[in-house]
């Protein structure tokens, strides 16, 4: 995987590079952090990491459906994030936290 | 298609009925829909008609008309046997139902499709509304952590799956499957991109089904959740979920299966071990059915793994009856479930059930005993079409299943115990409330099981 991507200088491993640092971070996000709201970020982070691997991979092959696929991920992401939002109102509604650490209620 | 555009109407004009506030406006509306969508299927698969000739995204053929039909039918019973809780709020009465139906549209497509765009999005249509449906009761804190956990979870997964497909595009230039699997035929090395991309997929997909190591949401999740919607994950999902396993593990990366074979059989031998031991110590209901549930996912990868030594119709069949007779005695239990309608779920509940109604008794006794696979139930002739397939390839591994096959007779016995005893101490509940849709529902199930199994000899 060599070679340098159209109309720019920086060649496609930087951008693997840099899209799986991002992704990683938002797996780390997921796993470490206790806030619902963060979590959801961190969910986001990794989809947006997603996206510039796909661009970055479209640009490489010279084809455009790696960008069209990058559309459809904004869009599912949007819609994702809405329905994990109206979630996380309804629960903080009724348990007046979003702390993931106290939702434990079913475990027992 | 013709199944996909008049579910999806059906699923609309379910939302827009609502507004009537007469839920039985609704209930016949979207009956009438699923049972057109039934009929639409049919039509185009028996004579070959597309919608669209110059799309080619989805494709209905035999196996995607096979999963669809049962997918379609599953909805359909869980809508009757849930009518009554899912309508209890008239203002609401349609928007549990019409997402539901939204729910299946994304199934079909989940069956049906031949790149990774509609894969994609297949999966969000189906996964979506079913973290809303989560949620349904809206003042119950279960259930809405419940709902949480399964978007957190889902998302999570929906993201590794979108950082692999991203991996095996880059290493074969192509979201359609076709080009995909001649792509990794045709190059004599394969990079190692393109294998991290497939497991990031099968991990994914083991989240999807809630398979060991994936599996700690889904007692929460299917606890937490109304019954009817635990229902819908145990069926329509994970059917529509091991439909596109099939598609996209064993027709288009069968080339390279010596990297994912190993590793589905290993969590199939863990699911199997897992769910078998865990359910056994279980006081609630529904959280003994999830744990049975993780068992016979493990079951079911076991046929997934097994497609090299026979010929392509057959493991799709074999997955494709084991996960029908599943199904059918879920729903059965499910309606049990609506019945009861205890919010504690206590195991003790249903104590006595067989000597309050010995009907809904005997029911129960039948999927129960199609779960635990004893002859002539459905549920047998469904393990045993996996292990007679698999026993000339890893006869240890199927050792080890009818192992725990005996461990799940001895919780699944103790169940039917239960129904069966008569109760210590004056019961709960005086008398159990059986609405007729629940009785169809009941009786075209029972039926199902008891003679699924004749219908065998037909083919």
């Amino acid at each position: 995987m060599e070679g340098t991507l159209l109309n720019s200088g920086v060649s496609l491993q930087f951008y693997i590079i840099l899209a799986t640092i991002i992704f990683c971070i938002g797996v780390l996000g997921v796993m470490i952090r206790r806030n619902a709201i963060i979590i959801l970020m961190c969910v986001e982070l990794m989809l947006n990491a997603v996206n510039l691997l796909m661009v970055a991979f479209s640009n490489y092959h010279g084809k455009g459906d790696g960008q069209i696929f990058v559309f459809f991920i904004m869009v599912v992401a949007a819609a994702e994030a809405t329905v994990g939002l109206s979630i996380l109102v309804l629960l903080y509604r009724n348990r007046k936290t979003v702390d993931i650490g106290l939702f434990n209620k079913l475990k027992d | 298609m013709i199944a996909l555009i008049t579910l999806f109407v059906t699923g609309l004009i379910t939302l827009f009925v609502a507004f009537t506030r007469k839920p039985l406006l609704v209930g016949i509306i979207a009956t009438i829909g699923l049972i057109g969508g039934l009929f639409g299927l049919m039509y185009e698969s028996r004579y070959g008609i597309r919608l669209f000739p110059d799309y080619h995204g989805l494709n209905f053929d035999t196996t995607a008309v096979m999963f669809s039909f049962i997918c379609i039918i599953f909805t359909t019973l869980l809508v009757w046997t849930g009518f009554k809780p899912l309508t209890e709020n008239e203002n609401h009465a349609g928007d549990h139902i019409a997402l539901m139906i939204f729910s299946l549209c994304g199934a079909l497509i989940m069956t049906s499709f031949t790149d990774f765009f509609m894969f994609f999005l297949g999966l969000e249509i189906l996964s979506i509304p079913v973290y809303v449906l989560a949620g349904m009761k809206k003042s119950d804190a279960l259930s809405s952590e419940a709902s949480l956990k399964y978007f957190l979870t889902g998302s999570f997964a929906t993201g590794i799956l979108l950082f692999g497909i991203a991996w095996i595009y880059g290493s074969t230039g192509s979201f359609d499957l076709l080009e995909i699997k001649n792509a990794i035929l045709n190059s004599t090395h394969n990079s190692s991109l393109l294998y991290v991309g497939v497991l990031l997929v099968l991990a994914s997909f083991l989240f999807k089904i809630g398979a060991v190591p994936y599996h700690f949401w889904s007692p929460d999740v299917y606890a937490g959740s109304p019954a009817t919607i635990m229902g819908f994950m145990a069926s329509v999902v994970k059917i529509a979920a091991f439909a596109a396993i099939l598609r996209l593990f064993t027709d288009t990366f069968d080339s390279i299966s010596g990297v994912w074979g190993p590793l589905v059989l290993g969590v199939s031998v863990l699911s199997m071990f897992v769910g078998n031991l865990s359910a056994i110590k279980q006081t609630r209901v529904r959280r003994l059915l999830a744990y049975s549930s993780i068992a016979h996912v493990g079951y079911a990868l076991l046929a997934v793994v097994t497609f090299d030594s026979v010929e392509t119709t057959t493991y799709h069949y074999n997955v494709y009856y084991y996960l029908l007779a599943y199904g059918l005695a879920t729903i059965i239990l499910i309606t049990a479930e609506n019945i009861i309608n205890d919010e504690s779920d206590d195991i003790e509940n249903w104590v006595g059930i067989a000597r309050k109604n010995p009907i809904l008794g005997l029911f129960i006794i039948m999927a129960i005993l199609s779960l635990a696979g004893v002859p002539p139930m459905m549920g047998f002739f469904g393990k045993y079409l996996i292990f007679s397939q698999a026993i000339y390839d890893y006869p240890y591994i199927v050792a080890i299943a009818l192992l725990n096959s005996g461990i799940g007779i001895y919780y699944y016995l103790k169940l039917i115990v239960k129904v069966l005893r008569k109760p210590y101490e004056a019961p709960k509940f005086d008398k159990l409330i059986i609405c007729s849709l629940q009785w169809i529902v009941l009786i075209i199930s029972g039926v199902l099981l008891l003679i699924g199994g004749f219908l065998l000899l037909l083919f």
